[in-house]
């Protein structure tokens, strides 16, 4: 028997261990269970749950959801049963993942997130916290504090003070300088960040003269995004030393590759799940596959190798926090 | 890890056979033993696009039966276009059982099945239930014209009563499937239906109307198919058996919460629904 070296796939995001670099986009699995029949969790880095609030929302009126070209465009408006009945009724089952659980927590103040932080990073099914100060999806305040330096640096500044756990802010690709913002929430005590979250857009029916989503505007995801998400962590890399989860229309272990290669330390798959939920467990082995060709250790290895510049070079591994 | 009491998991299958009843229409047969041996009525899958465009195809599972499961569908957009394109020996990868089915348990003796254009693909495999339980089934099939009624002896054979409706009368009543529906000399005692979302509209008027219960399976733009991103949604009472977890009067006392077609559904009960 040829006996191989197992490249190793395991990364280190602020205080999270994960076994894959592979997160599973927030808004697209759920809390993991629902895509359990078709995937060994096991083999995924961990899940980013779908983001809560404060109060309970319904969500928007349907249509929610346009197939585009090369992606789609979702407007679900941040349905969720509110911080307490969700941590009565739903954080208890995620203790039986077989992977990493982050939760993640929207808001429309930066006492909303400050309190919904608080709350759900004191559990201890959930191991680490994704601010998702970037939705695109609900009226007004949403997404104005990822398109503010000063709102990003507050309400990042007020989360980090709840709580010791990993803080992941998501960032949006909706803005002039991404780099700006990254360097905020990084002054300001995020531990890495997740970039990027859904670029707005929209889409129209000709024969109704209507817009395609009742929200109106929606968020646009997968391939048709790639090439902005990968710039944006190219961008965010140079500018600040915490790791990056890249994300945005990564569908194969070519389009991983270029997130790792631009200065991701971890990818995040969203709606490649929508296509084939087998799409992750594909990527975790063309990842071990592509080291093992190239004799390289660990993925760690290849973070921002293209990336001329980087600022990011594993700094944070080690003592940093 | 698939879980063995429902079959649900990803398979990967050959297609079998490949015939087009219409213009536009196909019909896929796969060998899928597990699929077709746990498929529920009036579940559908999730079929993978097999030349890359984003987001699986929700379909009715038509036919299920031996090792053998097929779908139909309508030819209209870009995903159906690759479906299309498969012929016999090629692969494809579907995901199911998915969804809860129609609630055939405690069914009447007399059930009305209508179905609209190309819903007719999820309702075969109650007709075949039904009858084999003994039951008499109506089926009410609307299209546009007579080429797009599909397979309607194969309804019949399976001792289904066919009453079909055309918009332009070139088969069958004239006009809409539900008009013929209300008019039943005999009307079922129980509807199921399948169909565009007016059709399913005027169903649930009808059956309130004559004051039967009607289950509804509905359509929605479905993105992941399994429950996993809220994109399908449905307002329906909270206090139905099918209301997600979800704390009660939200938003100005409204006890109406909106459930994922995908997953609660996508048979709703029309007196639930608050569409
Ligand atoms: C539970 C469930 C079961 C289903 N079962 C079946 C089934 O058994 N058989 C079946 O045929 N279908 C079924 N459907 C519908 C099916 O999933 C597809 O939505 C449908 O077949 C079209 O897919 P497509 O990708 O080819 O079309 P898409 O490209 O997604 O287009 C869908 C429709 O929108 C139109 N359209 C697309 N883009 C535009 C635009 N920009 N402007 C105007 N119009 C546009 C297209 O012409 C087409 O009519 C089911 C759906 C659900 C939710
Ligand atoms: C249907 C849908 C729902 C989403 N919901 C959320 C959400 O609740 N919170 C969030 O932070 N991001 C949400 N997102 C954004 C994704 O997590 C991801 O950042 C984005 O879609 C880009 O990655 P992708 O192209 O791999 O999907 C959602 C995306 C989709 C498609
Ligand atoms: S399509 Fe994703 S929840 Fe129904």
């Amino acid at each position: 028997m040829v006996t191989r070296m197992q490249p190793d796939l395991s990364v280190r995001i602020g205080k999270l261990d994960l076994a894959y670099p592979t997160l599973m986009g927030s808004g697209c699995y759920g809390s993991g269970a629902e895509f359990e029949p078709f995937v060994d969790l096991a083999r995924i880095g961990g899940v980013v749950l779908k983001s809560v609030t404060r109060a309970p929302r319904l969500g928007n009126p349907t249509p929610r959801l346009v197939h585009t070209p090369a992606g789609m465009l979702n407007a679900i408006g941040l349905q969720n049963p509110g911080i307490a009945w969700y941590l009565a009724h739903d954080v208890a089952k995620f203790a039986s993942r077989p992977c990493k659980v982050i939760g993640s927590v929207a808001g429309f103040s930066v006492d909303d997130y400050a309190v919904v932080c608080e709350q759900l990073a004191a559990r201890d099914e959930i191991h680490a916290i994704e601010l998702n100060i970037s939705c695109p999806n609900v009226a007004s305040e949403g997404e104005t504090f990822a398109c503010d330096p000063r709102l990003t640096a507050r309400v990042v500044r007020a989360a980090r003070a709840t709580t010791g756990k990993t803080l992941i802010v998501k960032l949006s690709p909706n803005v002039t300088d991404i780099a700006a913002i990254a360097r905020e929430a990084e002054a300001a005590g995020a531990d890495a960040l997740a970039v990027v979250n859904t670029v707005r857009g929209m889409a129209i029916d000709v024969d109704a003269w209507h817009p395609r989503l009742g929200n109106v505007t929606g968020g646009l995801s997968g391939p048709a995004i790639r090439p902005i998400a990968v710039l944006a962590v190219y961008e965010v890399a140079r500018a600040v030393k915490i790791p990056i989860v890249g994300q945005g229309g990564i569908e194969t272990v070519t389009d991983a590759l270029e997130f790792f290669l631009a200065g991701a330390s971890a990818i995040s798959i969203g709606t490649a799940n929508f296509t084939d939920p087998r799409v992750p467990e594909t990527i975790v082995d063309g990842l071990s596959e592509y080291l093992a060709r190239r004799k390289l250790a660990s993925i760690r290895d290849i973070v921002g190798r293209a990336n001329l510049g980087f600022a990011n070079a594993y700094q944070f591994e080690g003592d940093e926090g | 890890m698939p879980t063995l009491s429902t079959g649900e998991r990803v398979h990967v299958t050959k297609i079998v056979d490949r015939r087009t009843p219409a213009a536009d229409v196909v019909v896929l047969g796969v060998r899928a033993p597990q699929l077709a041996r746990f498929a529920k009525p009036g579940q559908f899958v999730m079929v993978v696009p097999p030349a890359g465009e984003v987001a699986s195809v929700a379909l009715g599972i038509y036919e299920a039966q031996g090792d053998r499961m097929s779908v139909l569908f309508f030819v209209s957009g870009k995903r159906t276009t690759e479906l299309a394109r498969l012929q016999e020996g090629d692969e494809l990868t579907i995901t199911g059982p998915l969804g809860n089915g129609f609630f055939l348990d405690d069914a009447p003796s007399e059930v009305g099945i209508v179905a609209g254009g190309v819903g007719v693909a999820s309702v075969l495999t109650s007709a075949q239930e039904l009858l084999k339980n003994g039951c008499r089934v109506q089926l009410y099939y609307g299209a546009r014209t007579q080429e797009r009624l599909v397979d309607m002896d194969l309804f019949a054979r399976a001792g289904c009563e066919v009453h079909a409706a055309t918009d332009d009368g070139s088969f069958g009543y004239r006009g809409v499937v539900t008009d013929l529906l209300a008019r039943a000399a005999r009307p079922p005692r129980l509807l199921l239906a399948c169909g565009p979302s007016p059709m399913l509209r005027a169903v649930a008027r009808v059956a309130a109307e004559i004051d039967i219960p009607a289950q509804l399976s509905l359509e929605e733009t479905f993105a992941c198919g399994v429950g996993g991103c809220w994109g399908c949604v449905v307002p329906i009472v909270r206090t139905s058996a099918q209301a997600p977890s979800f704390p009660p009067a939200v938003l100005g006392g409204s006890d109406v919460v909106n459930a994922r077609v995908c997953k609660e559904g996508p048979v709703f009960w029309a007196h639930e629904l608050r569409w």
